[in-house]
């Protein structure tokens, strides 16, 4: 198993996973932000030779994670298709049926796919989600007296090394009521962001993740 | 033209247009003695520019000889400033001599009954096919004209080239190597002798330090003396964001000549260029501040004096500037060459030499650009549909696609239909369809539609239109220029101080403002390197500092103080030595090598040698370079005389260890960008309505990742690693430096500060960078550094 990090908030224990997730311990919720499922089908369509194989590599990843912890529910933060309906829906509905977890949506602004299709497979659809003092959104917002959850950004963050060494990872980026997860979807850009000193940010370094 | 084919070779202003006008439209004479009272309609010749701007000027020059022989023929241009409603007349109504850009003949192309449309074309002019040679668009022209030789009945095909070192090689491109036509050809050779005088601007007081970066306005007072006594000067800069901050630093400190000098570059509205073209003619300006935009045709017989500002970084491209001056035949050309940093006072001289034995280099003709043929496929498929059959043997003529091969051809034809190489029935890919004849056709409206937007090579930072808030539009700068400011921010543009207001679509609006501001818009793609010629004289030039002062030129001569200070704890090299220099700043270890063969070899010399130090123990270093050598900074001190045991200079494996280093490199990403936008698997937008696919952009970068990750066999994948090899390092020429530093002896300094050779290259802010140490390893380094 890689190399993750554990986290308190609210005094719930969280882990954060390489791949981009979260797991709620107590509740045994894992938490995907950001998959745009659909994406290499959508350029396809319109005449983009993106290799098809692409298409696998982000429900091998779901698998992985969802291995690692073998979670009670999955929910979802927005953005889980790129697009309007496509081919890989077919292969989303085999994959939510094999997977042995209840799955929730918390709509993001990609998300543009029928609610009757979702619930057909049984996956039911929220504008947003509050569980005990945890508010679950697509994008970011603070609430008071809450500890916010959300994607939409696909944080990363810049770091600079002697002799001119740059880089740039996808990061969980947490700041004092919020933590904003990075995009787990394979085929998507990120959005470098700058930390206030109040700010935590947690880099996804290959197989582990390291507090900066 | 007499029935034949040829290249014309033919400095501008020498009368070129005409002597290629004369004989077609003479040609139209003979065939219809009737020409005076009968006008047969349709297209009979086309002229290919490459630059827009220039085709007012060729479409007077074909009107004059059309009506001084009294024929009713009619001249048109089309290129991409033509309005839709002319275009939509020029398909019914073709115009008898047309003047066009590569690109818009293959919109042309793309047009439904396209063949008819040519039939009676007995003549094609390609004007500055130099200027093609060596691009994308020259593969475009090959494949243009490569139906073209099918679908006109009598084609004679004529290119038109200024000097350059393979004309040859040039006329084979143009006609395909293994062509009827070019058997049946000539190569023309005007023979001009233009005199050609070189006076380089020295400073009055010597920098013992060659900045790089300062951009030569430290001798600006220098160039106010040349300006005032001639006629019209042109400043030649080599950047737009150059020519801008001159434009503006001699105004300030010579408000005079307000109203007698003006600016000139591509980003600058076509209007404006105009007017500053027309008022050069009429000797109305004193002075004009331009980039290569005025490199190329448009005849300015009024200018006198031409200043360089800054290395030219080609004998051919410094000739043409040359001869921009004293623009009528037999008269003299003088050009000023003004180096920004002392070390551009050693190109000066070696330019000198250069001029003098014309030394003029080749221009390298791309081979296998599978992008360009996949625009070029799918446009056929757009227009009428293609038969494999046909046009396979007409791609096989060209110069390009001369080796390419029947597995490559079919994987080509099962891209453009099924976007991969085996169809599974899930699959929604579409974009060309095979009809059950076996013709290959786009049917998708959309499809066509977006092709058609996208059709040319030329692919450029997504660019915004800067506009006054009240309407006015004013220019272009690169989207990445524009994302860096917020509302308020003053910059100056087009020789104006401009307010930025907000992004409203895919244009900027903008107010004048009277603020001042240091703020001034780059644009990419502004480097170039020296030639393999060109740094062989740099080299030679420089070994003479050595010398006796009698046997100096005067501006290595000037330069006595800075080689003084070189040698405190350096030398200057001689032919026999190879020199490393290593210091220490606070930045980290500098370690600098010198083997002066020009940008584009240091590069690929300072990969591969930071790739060959890592295999020795992990590293992670930033390299800087120039034209004429290249740093390797990191974090810890390299042992060179590790290197030096390790025999690392070999040219042995090289290509292999080339491509190791690329991979953690990003040069070849960067080539797939252009191929994923000329293969049109990344679409740019429409013109206007860019932000909506905006998003695609930046996913050539995703798609190269995506394809390493799963399909690194793609051909167009490849290619952009060829392309870096061919094209961008040079691989042939890496070799024989390398081979070049294999004989020669090494000398390494250890220096306790930055030397003057140095330090022109240490300041250099754009590096690239190479590291196979563990990425953990480099932020727990990193965050050492942050909480220190």
């Amino acid at each position: 198993m890689q190399m993750m990090q554990k986290i308190q908030i609210h005094n719930q224990d969280f882990h954060l996973h390489p791949l981009g997730g979260l797991f709620w311990e107590a509740k045994s919720l894992l938490l995907i932000s950001d998959v745009h499922l659909g994406k290499v089908s959508h350029f396809r369509k319109f005449g983009a030779a993106v290799p098809r194989k692409a298409i696998h590599k982000n429900f091998l990843l779901l698998d992985k994670i969802v291995a690692d912890f073998e979670p009670f529910q999955i929910c979802f933060l927005g953005d889980l298709f790129h697009s309007s309906l496509n081919k890989e829906w077919e292969l989303f509905e085999n994959w939510v049926a094999k997977t042995p977890a209840e799955i929730v949506l918390v709509a993001g602004n990609h998300d543009i796919i029928a609610p009757e299709k979702f619930e057909k497979i049984k996956v039911s659809i929220f504008p947003e989600l509050v569980i005990d003092s945890f508010f679950l959104t697509h994008h970011p917002e603070e609430r008071e007296g809450y500890f916010t959850f959300c994607g939409h950004v696909h944080p990363s963050i810049k770091l600079k090394g002697i002799g001119r060494d740059r880089l740039k990872l996808p990061c969980f980026f947490k700041s004092e009521n919020q933590m904003i997860l990075p995009a787990f979807g394979q085929f998507t850009g990120t959005h470098s962001l700058d930390p206030k000193k109040s700010d935590e940010v947690f880099a996804i370094v290959e197989d582990s993740i390291i507090k900066i | 033209m007499d029935g034949k084919h040829g290249l014309l070779n033919a400095p501008t202003g020498s009368g070129k247009t005409y002597a290629l006008w004369f004989p077609i439209v003479l040609n139209y004479i003979k065939n219809h003695p009737d020409y005076k009272t009968k006008h047969k309609k349709g297209l009979k010749a086309i002229w290919i520019t490459p630059l827009r701007a220039l085709s007012q000027e060729i479409k007077q020059s074909a009107e004059r000889i059309t009506q001084d022989l009294d024929t009713q023929m009619t001249v048109g241009i089309r290129t991409g400033d033509t309005s839709t409603k002319e275009r939509a007349k020029m398909r019914t109504n073709m115009p008898d001599l047309l003047i066009t850009t590569p690109e818009s003949l293959h919109l042309l192309l793309s047009s439904k009954g396209y063949a008819k449309t040519f039939k009676d074309c007995t003549a094609i002019v390609v004007d500055e096919w130099h200027e093609l040679l060596g691009s994308k668009r020259g593969v475009q022209m090959e494949l243009g004209l490569s139906r073209l030789k099918t679908v006109c009945k009598e084609l004679r095909i004529w290119g038109i080239s200024a000097t350059i070192g393979n004309l040859e090689q040039a006329r084979e491109v143009l006609l395909g190597p293994t062509s009827p036509e070019l058997e049946n050809s000539v190569l023309i050779k005007a023979n001009l002798n233009k005199k050609i005088t070189v006076k380089s601007i020295i400073p009055k007081e010597m920098e013992t330090f060659p900045w790089r970066g300062h951009l030569g306005l430290h001798l600006l007072d220098q160039v106010i003396p040349i300006i005032k006594k001639s006629r019209t000067t042109l400043l030649f800069t080599n950047t737009r964001s150059q020519c801008e901050i001159w434009f503006q630093k001699i105004l300030e400190k010579y408000p005079e000549f307000a109203g007698e000098m003006a600016m000139h570059h591509g980003s600058i509205n076509k209007e404006t260029r105009l007017w500053v073209e027309q008022a050069i003619r009429n000797e109305s300006l004193k002075a004009v501040v331009c980039t290569s935009s005025l490199d190329l045709g448009v005849d300015f017989a009024p200018v006198e004096t031409v200043v360089q500002i800054g290395g030219p970084k080609g004998v051919a491209r410094f000739l043409q500037r040359a001869g921009r001056s004293g623009h009528r035949p037999g008269k003299e050309s003088v050009i000023y060459f003004l180096p920004t940093h002392a070390m551009e006072l050693i190109e000066a001289s070696a330019m000198q030499k250069a001029v003098l034995n014309s030394a003029v280099e080749d221009r390298i003709p791309y081979l296998n650009s599978f992008d360009v043929l996949i625009q070029y496929l799918t446009t056929l498929a757009v227009s009428d549909g293609f038969y494999p059959d046909e046009i396979y043997p007409e791609i096989k003529q060209t110069f390009c696609f001369q080796a390419i091969s029947d597995e490559q051809w079919q994987w080509l034809l099962n891209f453009l239909v099924m976007g991969s190489q085996s169809l599974k029935t899930y699959d929604e890919y579409k974009k060309v369809e095979v009809k059950n004849d076996g013709k290959f056709v786009v049917n998708s409206r959309m499809v066509a539609m977006r092709h058609r937007f996208q059709i040319g090579t030329i692919v450029g930072d997504a660019s915004i239109s800067v506009r006054y808030q009240k309407g006015g539009y004013i220019g272009t700068i690169e989207e990445y220029f524009i994302s860096k400011l917020s509302p308020g921010d003053v910059f100056t543009f087009a020789g104006r101080n401009l307010e930025f207001i907000r992004i409203q679509g895919m244009s900027a609006h903008v107010r004048n403002s009277n603020k001042r501001t240091n703020k001034v818009p780059s644009w990419m793609g502004g480097r170039l390197s020296f030639s393999a010629k060109m740094s062989e004289l740099l080299r030679q030039e420089l070994y003479t500092a050595e010398l006796d002062i009698s046997e100096q030129s005067e501006e290595i001569q000037a330069l006595e103080q800075m080689f003084s200070k070189q040698r405190e704890e350096s030398i200057v090299p001689q032919p026999h030595q190879f020199l490393i220099e290593t210091f220490k700043t606070r930045d980290g270890f500098h370690h600098m090598f010198y083997p002066f063969e020009g940008r584009a070899i240091h590069e690929g010399m300072s990969s591969l040698l930071a790739y060959r130090i890592s295999l020795l123990s992990p590293i992670t270093c930033s390299l800087a370079f120039n034209d004429y050598g290249f740093e390797l900074l990191s974090d810890r001190e390299i042992d060179i005389q590790e290197v030096l045991d390790n025999n690392l200079f070999t040219p042995e494996y090289m290509l292999s260890d080339l491509q190791k280093s690329l991979n953690s490199n990003e040069m070849a990403r960067r080539k797939f960008r252009d191929i994923a936008v000329i293969s049109g698997m990344v679409f740019t937008g429409q013109p206007g309505k860019g932000i909506k696919m905006k998003h695609l952009q930046s996913s050539s970068q995703l798609l190269f990742d995506v394809f390493r990750d799963f399909e690194d066999d793609n051909l167009l994948y490849q290619q952009a690693y060829t392309e870096t090899f061919e094209h961008q390092l040079e691989e042939g020429r890496l070799r024989l430096a390398l081979e070049r530093i294999a004989q020669q002896e090494i000398v390494w300094k250890q220096c306790s500060q930055p030397t003057p050779f140095s330090f022109p290259i240490i300041t250099d802010r754009l590096r690239e960078k190479l590291s196979n140490e563990k990425l953990a390893d480099r932020i727990k380094k990193m965050m050492a550094k942050l909480t220190k």
